[in-house]
């Protein structure tokens, strides 16, 4: 079972951040104790004689290149739609990808995306040839209205970026999925634990990104495996079949022939 | 003129204006040795046209490389 982004079949359904890590040696063993073969990066103004970004950019080619994996710039940062359209082109020519995790941020409070400005940016640039990750609320209508300007990839929140929430609103989530069944369905931003990763997953999510959640761990490099497994386990549950949850108990054990049993006269 | 490159103001003297490529050696040392895309007054402009556009006065330049996100 593989993730599908824009045809492109991936052995791994967890997408991660390279942000936040200790040190970049961490970063790189994070990322592939994960398993991802996705991995976000961005672009900023930078010191020209500092090397930092440089080493980092390195590293991020290296970790690419081990796992046949891919890059996935984001716009971070971005208040319109003109400004992500920009770092978009930017980042294209740079990185020689058209994939791009479009966040348009309408709030800094929250870092909550601006759906209207969102789905401006995202017309222009699929327009463009483009392969748009939205990243957005956990709205139905501004996703299915994503999914229709031709977003293959949805990208809504589980909770505020960083704050290791977990999934605030599984209604909501849970309605998408069921709303949009042929949607590409990544859960970003807000996963605390491994176990909100899984429970993406039951809910029948196609993958997870993060970076907070690893980069922020004691051991980043054990919570990264943790939340590999994490996600196979919540994939294999939804594709086994949950069962049907049930108002009252019902015994596990047989009840025939229970023993010390006294019929009442 | 004046220019700002990633909001660093520059002054030019009497010029009228100068190629992306020439604003790019007031910023790297070694433009060629760096990663970097380059944005004027907010608009995307590509490597193959470095040599072509012109920075005038009062124009700012953002020049961006890569690093780590989320």
């Amino acid at each position: 079972m593989s993730l599908n982004i824009y045809g492109q079949n991936l052995d791994s359904r967890l997408l991660i951040g390279s942000a936040l890590y200790p040190s970049p040696q961490v970063m790189k063993q994070a990322i592939l104790a994960s398993g991802s073969q996705v991995v976000t990066l961005s672009l900023k103004r930078q010191n020209p004689n500092e090397q930092s970004g440089q080493q980092i950019w390195h590293y991020l080619q290296e970790i690419v290149t081990q796992t046949n994996g891919h890059l996935l710039p984001n716009t971070a940062g971005c208040k319109t739609a003109k400004e992500a359209v920009t770092l978009a082109h930017m980042s294209r020519e740079i990185f020689k990808t058209d994939w791009i995790k479009l966040e348009v941020i309408g709030d800094d409070y929250n870092l909550q995306p601006d759906p209207i400005e969102l789905l401006h940016a995202a017309e222009q640039l699929i327009a463009e040839g483009f392969k748009v990750l939205p990243y957005c609320t956990d709205d139905l209508v501004i996703c299915q209205r994503l999914y229709d300007l031709g977003c293959q990839v949805i990208m809504p929140w589980a909770s505020p970026i960083g704050t290791g929430k977990g999934l605030m609103n599984p209604y909501n989530l849970e309605t998408i999925r069921l709303r949009l069944p042929d949607a590409t369905l990544i859960l970003d931003a807000g996963i605390g634990k491994p176990s909100d990763a899984c429970l993406a997953m039951e809910m029948g999510y196609d993958g997870v990104l993060l970076n907070s959640a690893v980069a922020l761990a004691d051991n980043p490099v054990l919570m990264a495996k943790a939340f590999g497994q994490a996600l196979q386990a919540g994939e294999q549950g939804y594709v086994a079949g949950i069962m049907q949850e049930r108002q009252t108990a019902h015994p596990s054990t047989p009840t025939l022939d229970t023993p010390f049993w006294h019929q009442n006269s | 003129m004046n220019i700002h490159i990633n909001g660093k103001a520059y002054a030019l003297g009497h010029e009228i204006h100068i190629s992306v490529s020439s604003a790019l050696t007031l910023h790297f040392i070694e433009p060629q040795q760096s990663t970097f895309a380059v944005a004027l007054n907010g608009d995307f402009v590509g490597k193959t046209d470095y040599d072509t556009t012109m920075v005038k006065n009062g124009d700012s330049l953002d020049v961006l490389q890569p690093i780590q996100g989320g």
